[in-house]
């Protein structure tokens, strides 16, 4: 997918961002379809849990999501190799996980967050680790790093290919889904060749 | 087998327009389609927002069978004992008391314009009376009275789409991004095409930080600064002078009246800084193509009739009229409440907006409906607690898709009021905290279940469509009420939407030429549409001729009042309502969609600024107590820097956290609007956080268990 070239990531711009947080359903409904979650959101049975984050100060709004970079500290930082460069994208093994938390203070971008882990539409437990639970003790759930994917790990809606107003570029990279949904073209998928490319073009125009 | 059925978004009045995805008679998702107003793109409602027709009875339950209050409980009736009753009980009150103690409202949500135009029929025709109205008297009355004044018309007179290409946006009490994401994008698109943007609002909310220039006044002086905003333009000679003098009228007594607000003046009332306001006037009356947008921060005040005439006459004083990408936009609210007002379930006007008042209109339709009509202006719905409290006038009201427990000011009086009539019937999709209140509950069928036409914002008329299957024991709304009617005595009866739609175009020059034929063809027809062969109306007033009984502008300045309840040594702090992107209204529909309602959850958030919260000791997150003389509730701190000490603001949408139960039923003099955008509070640190938090839940579960229950619905 990538051939050696640098990784793609998705960058908003706070200037066209409005905070709707279309972007943060989009995201978990895509990443959630074996967790019960339809064509879209509303079947969910899961707390949504997205793998970007609209994030206001007082002087912009905007989602802050993972750059999958090159030399990945999360990666560096991960005591069990769970996390991989793949597909072009820097990416979790989501059973592989500990819950450590290395990544996500390794993170400079906070682009990463601990949540529950679910499965087949329910708390997805460890085999052994147990808590206590008033006076019963049961299997405690686990818990592990979710971060972007670029919809590596995603299914999309069917319907997609349909409408197919806004399919992948021409290296045949999917477009991730909070990319497609954004009613404010607020978030662009950087393919790092292409913005090169496109900068020399304009380089040589001058 | 999947399906797709094209429809209009039942939340906000942008209009966009969506493909319900339904498999095996269930809607599954939704996609943008390629509405005129939205191109393609939804925002997270309306990408989301379906899934309370799965009925997943998060918030509250679907009403499935009609109910009757039976030794004080709500019990399970058949709808020919529902019909019967109802009209018995109307009949009664009727008689007793005549047709004015019957009071009923229109619904600007999902039953569509046809509906509407059958429940305005019903309590003209069938009741005799004009106590019919809706909640545009608590949202966008004051724009349909100002504008109807100024312009001739109470509605936008240009178009979202235009929104892009003006070269000047001045908005004002308008925060697109939260209540019109895909209008919000429009003006995202005018930026980047290079207009300048101006923002008037309290806070620093999304539409402030895409500005150039923001203008923070403080809330509740918004008159004084639009004077300031005409001052300007006549001090300094900006104004057109050849537009008004062939266009406007008024304009000595408007000199006389904005002469005293100079900027300085202002500034000492406003806070906003003199040059900051010549400067915002220059750039206005400098653009070719200069538009106002605004919303709620202008109309929930008790001046709101005021400021809204005094930014019409901004814009006609600069000539922003007739031309595509100028003009004055309200931007409405509900998804339905544009049409709402088309249909004349309001208490001034039929149909058409034509007053009731005037006695060849009357003529017409006693005509059509073969009856004698009433001549008087009936009740506002605001006016419904006074009137049964004080007055002790009104006897019946017939709530038809409201729930003005939880949306109208000072719930403790609104449900006083409830429950000393001696019949209420609530008509709705979903148990409600009025619905509690009933004497009768009348199932309807919901957007997705039937078919219809909605008014979008920009009077665009589109169709909605039938997507599902309703749930057995539902009905359509136009249908109930026309089994009501014709148990009363006045039949009523309709083979389908188009019927009493053709009915209603016949009687309203306004909208005569726009047949469903034509919104299937065109997708959507802004009125004034007057005949079969006209496509419609983009933008008010070409040719400059104003739909004011001569064709002229009106200018209008008076003197600015403060709002009623000021902040004092008991309630240091002031409130207002606002709203929040992922819900919508009182919150059945968004609360019962499972990804929305995670998104954002009871008890709902009380914004303050950081000095308050240090005063206060309260930490972000932190729940608290807030208090008013009304009443008090629990709610979520939410510390932003984008809020001015003293200041606090409250969505509306929550249930536990409930701001009507705090807010203030003060009116404005015209509209009748209520001041929900000031009022006096103080907060309460609560030492034990986790108590608390095991209180709200307590409290959500116990409410939702009274819904659920009242629905006759079991988990």
């Amino acid at each position: 997918m990538n051939n050696g070239q640098a990784n793609s990531f998705v960058l908003a711009d706070p200037e066209k961002c409005i905070g709707c947080k279309a972007c943060e359903v989009a995201c978990f409904a895509v990443h959630n379809r074996e967790n019960g979650v339809g064509a879209a959101a509303g079947t969910v049975s899961v707390p949504v849990i997205p793998r970007l984050y609209v994030i206001r100060t007082d002087s912009f709004m905007m989602p802050v999501q993972c750059r999958h970079c090159e030399n990945a500290p999360c990666a560096e930082a991960c005591p069990v190799s769970a996390i991989r460069q793949k597909d072009g994208a820097i990416q979790v093994d989501e059973a592989r996980c500990i819950g450590c938390k290395s990544c996500a203070i390794a993170c400079p971008f906070g682009a990463i967050s601990l949540f529950r882990a679910y499965s087949g539409g329910s708390e997805y437990k460890n085999r052994h680790l147990k808590k206590r639970q008033d006076t019963t003790l049961e299997r405690k759930t686990r818990i592990i790093a979710y971060k972007c994917d670029l919809c590596r790990g995603a299914t999309p809606p069917e319907e997609r290919e349909e409408s197919g107003d806004k399919s992948g570029d021409e290296s045949g990279e999917r477009t991730p889904w909070c990319v497609s949904v954004c009613p404010e073209e607020a978030l662009t998928l950087m393919t790092p060749v292409k913005e090169m490319n496109a900068r020399l073009a304009a380089v040589r125009r001058l | 087998m999947v399906d797709k059925i094209l429809t209009v978004c039942p939340y906000c009045g942008s209009g966009c327009n969506l493909n319900l995805i339904v498999e095996e008679g269930k809607v599954v998702g939704a996609e943008p389609a390629n509405g005129r107003t939205n191109e393609g793109t939804l925002c997270l409602k309306g990408h989301y927002g379906w899934d309370f027709l799965n009925d997943p009875k998060i918030l509250t339950a679907r009403l499935r069978q009609p109910m009757i209050r039976k030794e004080g409980e709500l019990r399970e009736a058949s709808w020919e004992e529902a019909i019967r009753y109802t009209a018995d009980r109307l009949l009664a009150i009727k008689e007793k008391y005549g047709p004015d103690a019957i009071m009923g409202t229109g619904s600007a949500r999902g039953p569509g314009n046809e509906a509407n135009y059958v429940m305005q029929k019903f309590m003209r025709a069938a009741v005799g009376t004009n106590n019919i109205d809706h909640c545009a008297r608590v949202c966008h009355g004051p724009s349909v009275a100002g504008l109807s004044y100024s312009l001739g018309d109470g509605a936008m007179s240009n178009s979202i789409p235009e929104i892009e290409d003006a070269d000047l946006l001045l908005i004002f009490g308008y925060n697109a991004p939260v209540t019109h994401p895909i209008v919000a994008g429009r003006i995202v698109k005018a930026k980047q095409k290079g207009a300048t943007i101006i923002v008037c609002d309290p806070r620093k909310t999304e539409s402030a930080r895409l500005a150039d220039t923001w203008l923070p006044l403080k809330g509740g002086t918004n008159m004084a600064l639009v004077n300031a905003f005409g001052h300007v333009l006549i001090e300094e000679q900006l104004y057109d002078k050849d537009f008004v003098a062939k266009h406007v009228e008024g304009l000595s007594e408007y000199i006389e009246n904005v002469r005293s607000y100079t900027p300085e003046n202002a500034e000492g009332i406003t806070g906003v800084k003199a040059a900051d306001i010549r400067k915002a006037m220059r750039q206005y009356a400098g653009s070719k193509k200069a538009m106002i947008l605004y919303g709620m921060g202008v109309c929930q005040f008790s001046q709101a009739v005021d400021v809204v005439k005094g930014l019409a006459s901004i814009a006609l004083l600069t000539g922003n009229f007739g031309r595509p990408s100028v003009g004055i936009g309200p931007v409405r609210g509900q998804n339905n409440v544009q049409g709402s007002c088309d249909m004349g379930a309001l208490p001034n006007v039929y149909p058409g907006y034509q007053p009731v008042t005037d006695a060849k209109a009357r003529a017409k339709f006693e005509k059509a409906w073969g009856v004698k009509l009433p001549d008087k202006t009936g009740y506002h719905l605001t006016e419904i607690p006074h009137l049964v409290l004080k007055e002790d006038k009104v006897k019946a009201y017939y709530i038809f898709g409201e729930d003005p427990v939880q949306s109208d000011p000072n719930a403790a009086e609104v449900r006083e009021t409830l429950d000393k009539m001696e019949f209420v019937v609530v008509q709705d999709i979903f148990m409600n905290k009025t619905a509690l209140h009933a004497d009768v509950i009348l199932p309807a069928t919901s957007w997705g279940e039937h078919d219809g036409v909605y008014s979008s914002a920009d009077r665009g008329f589109q169709r909605i469509r039938k997507a599902v299957e309703p749930p057995k024991g539902t009905k359509p709304d136009w249908q109930i009420i026309c089994e009501v009617a014709t148990a009363m005595g006045y039949p009523m009866s309709y083979k389908s939407t188009e019927e009493i739609w053709d009915e209603m175009r016949g009687l309203c020059p306004k909208f005569a030429g726009a047949s469903y034929k034509k919104m299937e063809e065109q997708g959507s027809v802004q009125w004034p549409c007057l005949t079969e062969d006209h496509p419609g109306t983009p933008y008010l007033y070409e040719g400059n001729r104003f739909s004011t009984p001569n064709g002229k502008g009106r200018l209008f300045a008076c003197e600015w009042r403060a709002p009623l309840e000021q902040p004092d040594r008991d309630y240091p702090l002031t409130l207002s309502t606002v709203r929040e992107v992922g819900h919508y209204s009182v919150r059945t529909m968004t609360g019962n969609c499972r990804a929305l309602s995670q998104l954002s959850d009871e008890p709902g958030f009380i914004q303050i600024s950081p000095e308050d919260a240090r005063q206060y000791g309260i930490e972000d997150g932190h729940l608290l107590k807030v208090i008013s003389r009304r009443g008090k509730i629990t709610a979520r701190a939410q510390v932003s820097e984008r809020v001015k000490a003293g200041a606090t603001y409250m969505t509306y949408h929550f249930w536990i956290g409930a701001c009507n139960e705090l807010t203030v039923d003060v009116l404005d003099p015209i509209s009748k609007t209520p001041e929900f955008k000031y009022c006096a509070i103080r907060l309460e640190r609560i030492h034990d956080q986790q108590q608390a938090e095991l209180q709200i839940r307590e409290q959500y579960e116990s409410l939702r268990q009274q819904m659920l229950a009242g629905a006759g619905a079991h988990e």
